[in-house]
C-alpha cells in the first residue's frame, strides 16, 4: 500500500507540536461542518427523513457494513485503509461508537476465509522441509541470529506469525514439539490440508459447524484405525526392543541434517535413553554439550557427566586433574574471600582490634575450607564462585575444584554420584560426599572439560557433540533433541507403524470407505479429510522431485486394491519407488501420528469455528491498525 | 515477501508475520544461488594466501589498528562479514584453528570449490539433496583413501627430525619463513617440554608466548622457564638473582584490611601514632616473615607502596609486583612452588626454585623483563618473539601457533600425508575412479567432489606463478603412471616432485578434519532452500 504508506511517512515527519495543531484544525473544521449542516437542515427540512431506509444493507456478504465502528473523524491513514472495504458511509449518519476507536473487526464467512488463506501461506512456509530430500531454512532475526533449521516447531516459532488465526498453527507445532517431540512439520501441513480441503464447502455455504463435526468424526475414524493398525513390540526380547528405538530414532533424524550419519546417532540417542531412569525418563537428565571444531562423527556420549572446565583462578592449574574413584561434594557455598553481610560497617575502636577482625574474616573462610577437606572430599563443585583463596587452598591439599558451576550440569552430577547439594559446610560428613569411577579433565577440542565416569547411578549421561559451525551443532542438537523425545514415547508406548507416508495412504483409504457408509453432508467432509491425509506422501515425493501424481495414484491403487497386503506401502525416497516401508524399518511411534491427527484437527476446527476477529488497539499507537508499530515484536517474550 | 504475502476476498492485504514489510525472503534455487555465490567470493578472498608462495592479506579494523596475517582463520575472522553464508565459512575456518590449528586456509577454499561445483550441478536440475549426498559418499571414501596413502612417521624425545619437518611444511607459507628452521625448532621444543607423553596430551595453557618489538626474528628464542613482563620494583635491587627460592604471594605488602566495611574513627594524635606504629609493625612483620622462611625473592600479584618498598630493599629482597593472575601460576608451576595467600601461611616449604631470576633490558628502551630460568619443573616455557614491528611480532606469534598446533597433532596421531596437495590429488583420482562404479545420480556428485579436491593443487600452483592446469594434469597423470601417491606441486621450483623426498608433511588428522568439516559444511549449505532475513531497523 505504497501511497498510504507515504502520506503516514509525511505524517510522521511532522514536528508534534504541528501535528497536533493540525489535528485541532481538522477537529475545529469538522465541528464546524456539523453545526452548520445542523443549521441547514433545520432551516430546510428534509421531504422524508430517510435515515433509517439508508442503514437497510443489501450485501450481507460484504464484511464491514455493519460495522457499527464508524468514527466521526477518520484519520487519513484509516480511511484510505478503509476505502478498499465498500463504498463510503453516507456522511450524515447517527453513529453508535461500540468498540473503541481503532478496533478492527471482521467477521462473516469472508474472514473465515481469509484466516483458511492466512494458514495456508503459512503452510506453504514450511511445506519444503517435510522428509528426508525436505530443505533447511535459514532464519536471520533482527539481532542478526543466525538460525538454520529443517524442526517445524522452531521455524515456526521464528517465523513470528502475528496472524491470529495463523498463530493456532504456531501453536500445534509448538505442542507436538512438546508433547512427542516429533512431527511438528506434518502436524502444521496436515491442519493446512484440511482446512484448504475444505474451504470450497465454506464458500459453498455449509456451516462451519457441520464441518467441525465431520472432520471430528473423521479424527476418531483415523485415531481408531491407527490403534488397530499398530505393531505393538514385545519388550521382554531386550535386542528386539532396541531394534525397535533404533529405528524409530533413525525415522525421525531422516530429515535433518545427520540424516546421512544416522547410524551413529542413533546408537547414541538411543544409548543415552537406555542410561535414563527408566520410570521416570526424564530428558533433562541428557546433558547436550556443544564444542564448535571437529567432524559430527566426532560426538561423543559420556556416561556420566561432562562440562566445560568454568573460569579459574591462579592456582588451578596446580591442582591434581585426574582422580580414580573420587570422592565429590556439590555446594551451594561462596567460598571467596569477602564481604559477609554488603551493608555492614565494623567500628574499630583500637588500632589492636583491627588485626582481630582481619583474622576473623579469615577465620570464617578457613572453617568452610577446613570442613570441606576433614570430610575428605577431593573434587569440589560449587555453583558459586570459589576464589583465589580457596583455590590455591585446595591445590595445596590435592583438590580439585570448579566453581561457577550451572546449576543443571551441577543436578546431573548429584544424580549420577548420589551427593546432595549443600548450601552450607558446617556439618559436612562422608555422608554427603558422592563418588564415581574415574575423574579427569580432558581436552575435547579447544577446550577442556571436566569429565566424571562410571557412575554408580548413571542414570544421567552427556552428549558431547561437535560441527563446524555454531549453527550446525545447534541444527545438531535439535534434531537430537527431537529423536530422544521419540525414542522416549517408544520406551513408553511400543506401538509403531511405518512411516514414508504409508500409514496416511492407508488411513486416507479407510476413510474414504468409511465415508460412503454415512449420509448427508458428513460424507463429503469425510471424504475431504481423507484427500487431506494424502497430503504427506505428496510432499514427500514433491520435496524429493518425484512425479507426484504418480505415486500417490500408485499408493491409491495400491492401497485400494489389496489393504491387507499393501498395507504399509509408502513412498521410498532412496530407490524413488512405491515400497513396503515397514519391512524398510522406516518406523514411527504410534503415538507420534495419533497426537498429530488429533491436533492438527482440533488445530483445523479451532480456526473453522471462528467467524469474527476483534482486534483491539494499542493505547499510544492507533494509526498502525492494519500494522503493528514499527519496533515491536523484539520485546515480545520467545516462545520456548 | 511474496509468499505470505496474502489479501482477502477484498483485495484486503493482511498481515501475517510480525513486521512482515521488514523481512526479505529468498527462496529455492535462487537462495542455493544466492548462497553459493557469497561463499565463493569469500574464498577467493583467502585462495591467494594459500601455500608457501601465497601472499599476505592486511586487515585494519574499525579502530585502525592494522593485522597483517597469512593465516586464513585470523583473516576470515578479521574480515567481519555480513553475509550469513559467509558467517558460516568465518566459522569453519574458526572450528579448524581450534581443532587442529592448522590449514585454515585450505579448508575456506576446498569448501568453495565444493559450492561452485554444486552450482554446475544445480544448473543440470540435480536435486541439491542429491548433490550432498554424492558429496558425502565422496568424503567418505576420500577419507579413507587418505587413510590408505598416509604414512606412519616415526619420532621420539631424541629423535624429532621429521616432527621438525612438519613443522616446517607448517610455516612454510608464513612471514617467518626467513628463519625457517629456527622456528621449527623451537616449535618441536616447546611442544615436547609441556608434552605428557603417555597420556598423548598437551596443555597449550603451560606455552607462553611473550612479544617484544624490537631486534630482529632471528632473536627470537624458547626461555625454559618464564618471562614475566616487570621489572624489580626498586631500581637498586640486584638485577639478577642466583639460587632463587621464590615467595609467590597473592596478598599486598599492605597492613591486614578487613573486606567488610569498616571504620576507625581517630580522636587523639596517640591514636594517631599507634596507627602509624601499627603499619610499620605490620610491614616489618611480613617482610620478618618472608624472610624467615628462606626466600630471597619475592613475586607478589598487588602492589605494595614506597614505604613497604624501601623496607624490602633494606631487608635486601629483591621484589617484583603487580604480576598478573596467569603469570603467578606459570611462575607457580615452572618453579614448583606454592601459591600464598596470607603472610601467615608462609614456609620454606612452600617457596618455588629457580636457577636463575634476571632483569633483562632491550635495546635503548627503558623496557625490560624479568627471566626466570632453571627451573625446578621444566614444563611450561615461554616463547619470546622478537621482531620488527609489531605485526611482525603478532604474525609470528600466530605462525610458531600453527606449527606448534601441527606438532601437537603428530604427538597425538603420528600419521602423515603428504604435502604439496599430493594428498588432495590423490583422493581426487581415488574418487573419480569409485564414482564410475556408482549407478546412481549421485555420481555426478562424486565426479565433481574430485574436481573440487583438484582445486587445492591448482592454487597451489597459481600461486607458486606455475601454469595451474599444465601443472595439475603433469602431477596426476605422474601419479597415474607411477603409482606414487606422493607427488605434488612442486611449489618451491626445486625440481622434485616427490614430496616424500622434499619433506613436506601434513598430519593426517589435519587433511581428515578439513575434508569432513568442509562437505558438512557444504551440506548445510545446500540443504537450505528458503531465507528469511528481518533487515535491520532504520529507526
Amino acid at each position: 500500500m505504497p501511497p498510504r504508506r507515504s502520506l503516514w511517512a509525511i505524517y510522521k515527519g511532522i514536528e508534534p507540536r504541528h501535528r497536533v495543531l493540525l489535528g485541532m484544525g481538522f477537529m475545529g473544521f469538522s465541528m464546524l461542518g456539523i453545526w452548520v449542516s445542523d443549521r441547514l437542515e433545520k432551516r430546510f427540512p428534509a421531504p422524508a427523513d430517510s435515515r433509517v431506509t439508508h442503514r437497510a444493507p443489501a450485501n450481507a456478504a460484504r464484511p464491514h457494513a455493519t460495522t457499527t465502528t464508524q468514527n466521526y473523524y477518520p484519520e487519513p491513514g484509516r480511511q484510505a485503509a478503509m476505502a478498499g472495504r465498500g463504498p463510503q458511509m453516507p456522511m450524515m449518519q447517527p453513529q453508535v461508537i461500540v468498540l473503541k476507536e481503532g478496533t478492527d473487526t471482521s467477521q462473516g464467512m469472508p474472514q473465515l476465509l481469509s484466516n483458511i488463506s492466512a494458514c495456508i501461506a503459512v503452510c506453504d512456509t514450511i511445506r519444503t522441509t517435510l522428509g528426508p530430500r525436505g530443505m533447511d531454512k535459514l532464519i536471520v532475526d533482527s539481532q542478526k541470529r543466525v538460525t538454520i533449521s529443517n524442526d517445524g516447531a522452531t521455524i515456526m516459532k521464528l517465523l513470528d506469525v502475528v496472524q491470529p488465526a495463523a498463530r493456532t498453527l504456531v501453536d500445534i507445532a509448538r505442542a507436538q514439539d512438546a508433547e512427542v517431540g516429533d512431527g511438528t512439520t506434518s502436524v502444521v501441513l496436515l491442519a493446512g490440508e484440511l482446512l484448504k480441503e475444505v474451504r470450497e464447502y465454506i464458500e459453498e455455504g455449509v456451516g462451519a459447524q457441520v464441518i467441525i463435526k465431520g472432520l471430528r468424526k473423521a479424527a476418531d475414524l483415523a485415531i481408531d484405525h491407527i490403534r488397530e493398525l499398530a505393531v505393538s513390540v514385545d519388550r521382554s526380547d531386550a535386542a528386539e526392543f532396541r531394534a525397535l528405538l533404533e529405528k524409530c530414532a533413525a525415522t525421525s533424524m531422516n530429515s535433518k541434517l545427520i540424516g546421512s550419519q544416522k547410524e551413529f546417532f542413533t546408537k547414541i540417542v538411543v544409548d543415552a535413553v537406555m542410561r535414563l531412569d527408566q520410570e521416570e525418563l526424564n530428558e533433562d537428565m541428557i546433558g547436550i554439550k556443544k564444542i564448535p571444531g571437529g567432524a559430527m562423527q566426532d560426538s561423543l556420549l559420556v556416561d556420566g557427566v561432562a562440562f566445560k572446565k568454568s573460569f579459574s583462578y591462579a592456582g588451578f592449574e596446580q591442582q591434581p586433574k585426574a582422580f580414580d574413584s573420587p570422592t565429590i561434594v556439590c555446594l551451594n557455598v561462596e567460598l571467596e574471600l569477602k564481604a559477609e553481610k554488603d551493608n555492614a560497617e565494623v567500628r574499630v575502636d583500637k588500632v589492636s582490634e583491627y588485626q582481630a577482625v582481619v583474622d576473623a574474616e579469615w577465620k570464617i573462610i578457613f572453617d568452610k575450607l577446613d570442613s570441606i577437606v576433614a570430610a575428605g572430599a577431593n573434587v569440589v563443585l560449587s555453583r558459586l564462585p570459589i576464589g583465589d583463596l580457596a583455590t590455591q587452598y585446595f591445590a595445596d591439599r590435592n583438590i580439585f575444584c570448579a566453581g561457577r558451576v550451572s546449576k543443571d550440569d551441577l543436578d546431573r552430577v548429584c544424580e549420577a554420584t548420589g551427593c546432595r547439594v549443600q548450601s552450607t559446610t558446617t556439618g559436612l560428613t562422608a555422608a554427603h560426599l558422592g563418588t564415581c569411577e574415574r575423574f579427569e579433565e580432558r581436552q575435547v577440542g579447544g577446550q577442556r572439560f571436566n569429565i566424571f565416569r562410571g557412575c554408580p547411578r548413571a542414570k544421567t549421561c552427556t552428549i558431547i557433540l561437535r560441527g563446524g559451525a555454531e549453527q550446525f551443532i545447534d541444527e545438531v542438537e535439535r534434531s537430537l533433541h527431537d529423536s530422544i523425545m521419540v525414542v522416549r514415547r517408544a520406551v513408553k508406548n511400543q506401538a509403531v507403524v511405518a512411516g514414508g507416508g504409508s500409514i496416511e495412504m492407508e488411513l486416507s483409504r479407510y476413510l474414504r470407505e468409511a465415508a460412503r457408509q454415512i449420509e448427508g453432508k458428513q460424507q463429503l467432509i469425510i471424504s475431504a479429510a481423507a484427500r487431506a491425509l494424502e497430503v504427506i506422501p505428496r510432499q514427500l515425493c514433491e520435496n524429493a522431485g518425484f512425479d507426484t501424481t504418480d505415486f500417490i495414484t500408485q499408493l491409491r491403487a495400491r492401497h485400494a486394491q489389496d489393504p491387507k497386503r499393501f498395507r504399509w506401502h509408502g513412498v521410498d525416497i532412496d530407490e524413488e519407488a512405491v515400497a513396503d516401508m515397514f519391512a524398510k524399518f522406516v518406523w514411527e511411534p504410534a503415538v507420534v501420528k495419533i497426537n498429530a491427527i488429533s491436533s492438527a484437527v482440533e488445530a483445523a476446527c479451532l480456526v473453522l469455528s471462528v467467524d469474527e476477529t476483534v482486534t483491539s488497539q494499542r493505547a499510544q499507537d492507533p494509526m498502525a491498525n492494519a500494522q503493528p508499530a514499527p519496533g515491536r515484536g523484539r520485546g515480545m517474550p520467545m516462545m520456548g | 515477501m511474496s509468499a505470505v504475502y496474502t489479501t482477502d476476498e477484498y483485495g484486503r492485504p493482511f498481515i501475517i508475520v510480525r513486521e512482515q514489510d521488514k523481512k526479505a525472503r529468498t527462496t529455492g534455487i535462487e537462495a542455493t544461488k544466492a548462497h553459493i555465490m557469497a561463499a565463493k567470493t569469500v574464498a577467493n578472498i583467502v585462495r591467494t594466501s594459500l601455500g608457501p608462495r601465497g601472499l599476505d592479506k592486511i586487515l585494519i579494523s574499525p579502530d585502525g589498528d592494522i593485522t597483517i596475517s597469512n593465516d586464513g582463520a585470523t583473516i576470515m575472522s578479521q574480515m567481519a562479514i555480513e553475509n550469513q553464508i559467509g558467517r558460516l565459512l568465518v566459522e569453519l575456518s574458526k572450528s579448524q584453528d581450534d581443532e587442529i590449528g592448522d590449514g585454515t586456509t585450505g579448508i575456506v577454499v576446498l569448501a568453495g570449490a565444493l559450492l561452485e561445483e554444486a552450482e554446475e550441478l544445480l544448473d543440470r536440475g540435480i536435486h541439491p539433496i542429491r548433490i550432498s549426498d554424492g558429496f558425502e559418499q565422496a568424503c567418505k571414501l576420500a577419507v579413507a583413501h587418505l587413510d590408505k596413502v598416509s604414512d606412519v612417521i616415526p619420532w621420539s624425545k631424541d629423535n624429532t627430525s621429521d616432527l621438525f619437518k612438519c613443522a616446517k611444511t607448517s610455516l612454510g607459507s608464513k612471514i617467518v619463513n626467513k628463519c625457517h628452521d629456527q622456528f621449527a625448532q623451537i616449535a618441536v621444543d616447546a611442544i615436547l617440554a609441556v608434552a605428557d607423553l603417555e597420556r598423548k596430551d598437551v596443555d597449550f595453557e603451560l606455552i607462553k608466548m611473550e612479544g617484544k618489538v624490537g631486534g630482529e626474528l632471528a632473536d627470537t628464542e624458547l626461555v625454559r622457564g618464564v618471562i614475566i613482563d616487570k621489572d624489580f620494583s626498586h631500581p637498586q635491587m640486584p638485577k639478577e638473582v642466583k639460587d632463587a627460592k621464590i615467595a609467590i604471594l597473592t596478598c599486598p605488602f599492605e597492613p591486614p584490611k578487613p573486606k567488610t566495611k569498616h571504620k576507625l574513627d581517630i580522636t587523639s594524635v596517640k591514636e594517631f601514632e599507634e596507627l602509624q606504629k601499627f603499619e610499620r609493625d605490620a610491614f616489618e612483620g611480613m617482610v620478618r616473615r618472608v624472610k624467615e622462611c628462606g626466600a630471597n625473592i619475592v613475586a607478589c600479584q598487588w602492589g605494595f607502596d614506597d614505604e613497604a618498598n624501601s623496607l624490602l630493599l633494606q631487608h635486601k629482597l629483591p621484589a617484583i609486583r603487580w604480576v598478573g593472575g596467569p603469570e603467578v601460576e606459570l611462575l607457580a608451576i615452572a618453579t614448583n612452588g606454592r601459591i600464598v595467600p596470607r603472610f601467615e601461611d608462609l614456609s620454606s616449604e612452600k617457596l618455588g626454585y629457580a636457577g636463575t631470576i634476571r632483569e633483562v633490558t632491550y635495546g635503548t628502551t627503558n623496557e625490560s623483563m624479568i627471566v626466570v630460568e632453571d627451573c625446578a619443573n621444566s614444563k611450561a616455557v615461554t616463547v619470546f618473539v622478537r621482531g620488527g614491528n609489531k605485526m611482525i611480532v603478532d604474525e609470528a606469534k600466530r605462525s610458531l601457533h600453527d606449527a606448534m598446533c601441527v606438532v601437537r597433532n603428530l604427538i597425538v596421531d603420528n600419521r602423515v600425508v603428504y604435502g604439496g596437495a599430493a594428498a588432495e590429488i590423490s583422493c581426487s583420482i581415488a574418487v573419480d575412479k569409485a564414482a564410475d562404479q556408482v549407478s546412481s545420480i549421485e555420481q555426478y556428485a562424486m565426479r565433481s567432489f574430485a574436481r573440487a579436491l583438484d582445486a587445492i593443487p591448482m592454487a597451489l600452483a597459481e600461486n607458486s606463478g606455475l601454469p595451474p592446469i599444465e601443472t595439475l594434469s603433469f602431477v596426476k597423470s605422474q601419479q597415474i603412471k607411477q603409482g606414487i601417491t606422493s607427488l605434488g606441486v612442486d611449489c618451491m621450483d626445486t625440481g622434485i616432485h616427490d614430496m616424500k623426498e622434499q619433506f613436506v608433511f601434513d598430519p593426517l588428522i589435519s587433511k581428515r578434519q578439513q575434508f569432513l568439516l568442509a562437505t558438512q559444511l557444504v551440506k548445510m549449505i545446500l540443504k537450505i532452500d528458503d531465507v528469511i532475513v528481518h533487515r535491520a531497523d532504520e529507526e
